[in-house]
């Protein structure tokens, strides 16, 4: 290999800069400051609405000033907990093998929910969701190389609405080991899904120390926070189960038209849940996020395929970065309502530019009709654009054999590069390899049925959903989920 | 004691140290060079060549693999008289007058060699008399001519109807480059076209069998 390298250096040099990957910068160090300064003299001027009684007594005892249902916090205490509250949360799989790492600028991409209708994968109908569709989806994510957690992607209507999130959780906690990001409607939901993962992972203990779900709680927006909300978050820290605390914001109407103004509010929104995880049990593992939309005055609708949603989602990101607090965001979602080039550049600009941010958790990958509608097969589009998002964020490395000067040398002008060593080395993983992008010629791609991408990706997910195997739970714990079910199904 | 069997694998591997050592040691032991070259060598490319169709290897592995095995028959070269040296056939290849681009021809060139044909590559910018005159000196069984101007790529009938006038019709001619389309492989007359090197290697094989 002696083409390879021409000289091999014995000086080392000093001082010399790299760029690991490509760097997104929006809001500097100094104006994150500034939006933080804000938030702390909201927190303490304005205060925030706080609905349930033991959190306002938790408050009150550490130093807030209570009025009321009013509280306002003393900016210490509101630094305090962003300090304190771990930079870092690792989530891990069923089989409590670390997993996801939430921490620094690691960004994962997963489904979403909320939606009230699905496509049908296999006859492309529009419908409502039920629990085999919650388990198509556990399957497909199951599947997928570059989808890391999974969600919903839409409440079964074919169960008792009070037990839907247990349905929920059982059915994607069967049909993968990866990562469960779980909504819960109260604190009687929330117990039943601990105990359900209780069951999987054997203890509390256990599960504390490699957790492979998430609560995710939702705040009521614009600094209100309701009774239940905060109930499920002194749940979720008392029994050391991390959970995200994410507020929806939609600037102009629930927000300050400016997406600094809505930055403030959101981030003064999250921190009244981060203070009150932290303050029940200090370290408690804490993620906040923030979805943000406008309105769209000529349909008079809220769109998740508009770039605002990835400009504010940018800032909270950078915002939650500055404080070290991992972060939850939103991306691949799209207002349109088929599977067209509108859907395809929505999903692909949002999840691009939410990875470039450095957003650690994104959820919301497959969401039609902005939001109303789930599609397995967009989420299977969604995958092949993580992996395109992964290539062009990578970065250069620039070092002796990637410079290539002997190899250069040694083809020699007009020559090829085709047969060297070197080519063979990098080929397979230097580029990036498509799987369902297609770059056949016309004369194939006719002839294998002229195919859009939508009918490709169509035909990706049913296979999977037709050949693939998810691990299986043992038969002693699905009894056990089925118990904990039907007991909560009664007693709710 | 290595058998032809590792030789093959080393050349699949495309380890052209290993293929070059293990043919010197075939050698050396008393193994036939015709053998060492048909099954050892050549085998192994065949391999390649197979698992290139079905996707399972790529050009760059071919090239690393074809390397190692003309690294090998470098070595038993001067044991064998050269009419009994195994060609699958010999091509003759060019770029049309007017014309400077080559890299697509080379990779022709290269895949053919792969493949066990011998290749004479008269360069870039010849006139049809040039590409006449090459093919009565050497006197392949396939001429291939390659173009990227829209500009150049008449000149291919040229040479096409010079060939047929001096009576070298019964070499087989065929066209390939970016504005070349089977369409116009059959306007100026050609035996076949091809839109890429691996295709072109395919087209040869069969229009010599």
């Amino acid at each position: 290999m002696e083409s390879m390298h021409t000289t091999r250096s014995n000086f080392t040099r000093a001082s010399f800069d790299v760029n690991q990957t490509i760097h997104w910068e929006m809001l500097s160090d100094d104006q994150c400051e500034e939006i933080f300064m804000t938030v702390l003299e909201l927190l303490e001027r304005t205060g925030v609405e706080v609905l349930n009684e033991e959190a306002r007594e938790v408050f009150e005892k550490a130093g807030c000033w209570v009025d009321g249902t009013r509280v306002r916090i003393p900016s210490a205490l509101a630094e305090w907990a962003a300090r304190t509250a771990p930079s870092r949360v690792t989530l891990c799989d069923r089989n409590g093998k670390r997993a996801v790492r939430l921490e620094t600028t690691y960004s994962y991409f997963g489904p979403g929910q909320g939606n009230f209708f699905v496509l049908d994968p296999h006859t492309g109908e529009r419908r409502k969701p039920v629990k085999d569709d919650v388990a198509a989806t556990a399957v497909v994510c199951d599947a997928l190389k570059n989808i890391d957690f999974v969600l919903s992607n839409g409440y079964p209507t074919d169960v008792k609405e009070a037990a839907a999130d247990l349905h929920v959780f059982e059915a994607l906690l069967t049909n993968t080991t990866k990562p469960i990001v779980q909504y819960v409607h109260s604190v009687k939901q929330a117990q039943a899904i601990l105990d359900m993962a209780v069951a999987v992972a054997g203890s509390l203990k256990e599960l504390n120390k490699n957790p492979f779900f998430v609560y995710l709680i939702d705040a009521d927006g614009t600094l209100v926070h309701s009774d239940e909300t905060l109930a499920k978050v002194i749940f979720a820290a008392k029994n050391g189960v991390p959970f995200i605390y994410h507020t929806k914001l939609v600037l102009g109407d629930t927000a300050p038209a400016t997406p600094a103004g809505a930055l403030v509010v959101a981030l003064a929104d999250v921190l009244v849940g981060v203070l009150l995880s932290q303050l029940i049990r200090q370290g408690t593992p804490v993620i906040a996020g923030g979805i943000f939309t406008i309105r769209d005055e000529e349909n008079n609708m809220l769109p998740w395929g508009a770039p605002e949603v990835s400009l504010v989602g940018t800032g909270m990101g950078n915002l939650l970065r500055y404080l070290r607090i991992p972060s939850f965001g939103f991306a691949g979602a799209s207002d349109s309502k088929i599977s067209d080039a509108q859907m395809g550049l929505e999903e692909a600009f949002s999840m691009l530019h939410m990875g470039l941010s450095g957003t650690n958790l994104i959820q919301g990958c497959g969401l039609l009709e902005y939001g109303l509608t789930g599609s397995l097969v967009m989420l299977v589009i969604g995958d092949e654009i993580v992996g395109m998002i992964r290539k062009i964020i990578k970065g250069i490395e620039v070092n002796e054999e990637r410079l290539a000067r002997g190899v250069i040398d040694a083809v020699q002008p007009g020559g090829t590069y085709l047969g060297e060593e070197h080519t063979l080395k990098y080929f397979r993983k230097e580029f990036w390899w498509p799987t369902i992008m297609s770059r056949a010629r016309i004369k194939d791609w006719t002839e294998a049925g002229s195919k859009s991408l939508g009918q490709r990706a169509t035909e990706k997910t049913q296979s999977i959903l037709q050949t693939h195997q998810p691990e299986k739970l043992a038969d002693d714990v699905l009894a056990k989920l089925r118990e904990i079910i039907e007991k909560a199904e009664a007693a709710l | 004691m290595a058998t032809l069997e590792d030789l093959s694998k080393a050349v699949i591997s495309g380890n052209v140290a290993k293929a070059k050592k293990l043919t010197q040691e075939l050698v050396d032991a008393g193994v036939a060079p015709l053998d060492v070259i048909n099954q050892g060598l050549i085998a192994g490319m065949n391999v390649v060549g197979v698992r290139f169709k079905n996707g399972e290897m790529f050009v760059p592995e071919v090239m690393v693999a074809a390397k190692a095995m003309s690294q090998g028959i470098e070595l038993v070269k001067p044991l064998i008289a050269e009419t009994d040296m195994p060609s699958a056939g010999k091509v003759l290849l060019g770029t049309v007058k007017g014309d400077l681009h080559d890299i697509g021809k080379n990779l022709v060139g290269i895949m053919l060699e792969s493949r066990g044909f011998t290749v004479i590559d008269i360069g870039i910018d010849k006139s049809p008399e040039e590409f006449v005159n090459a093919i009565k000196e050497h006197q392949p069984q396939i001429m291939g001519m390659s173009a990227l101007l829209t500009t150049t790529m008449l000149h291919m009938k040229d040479t096409i109807e010079l060939m047929k006038e001096e009576g070298l019709g019964h070499v087989k001619a065929i066209v390939g480059g970016a504005p070349i389309s089977q369409d116009f492989a059959d306007e100026v007359g050609a035996d076949g076209y091809a839109p890429d090197a691996a295709s072109a290697v395919d087209l040869c094989k069969s229009l010599l069998s």
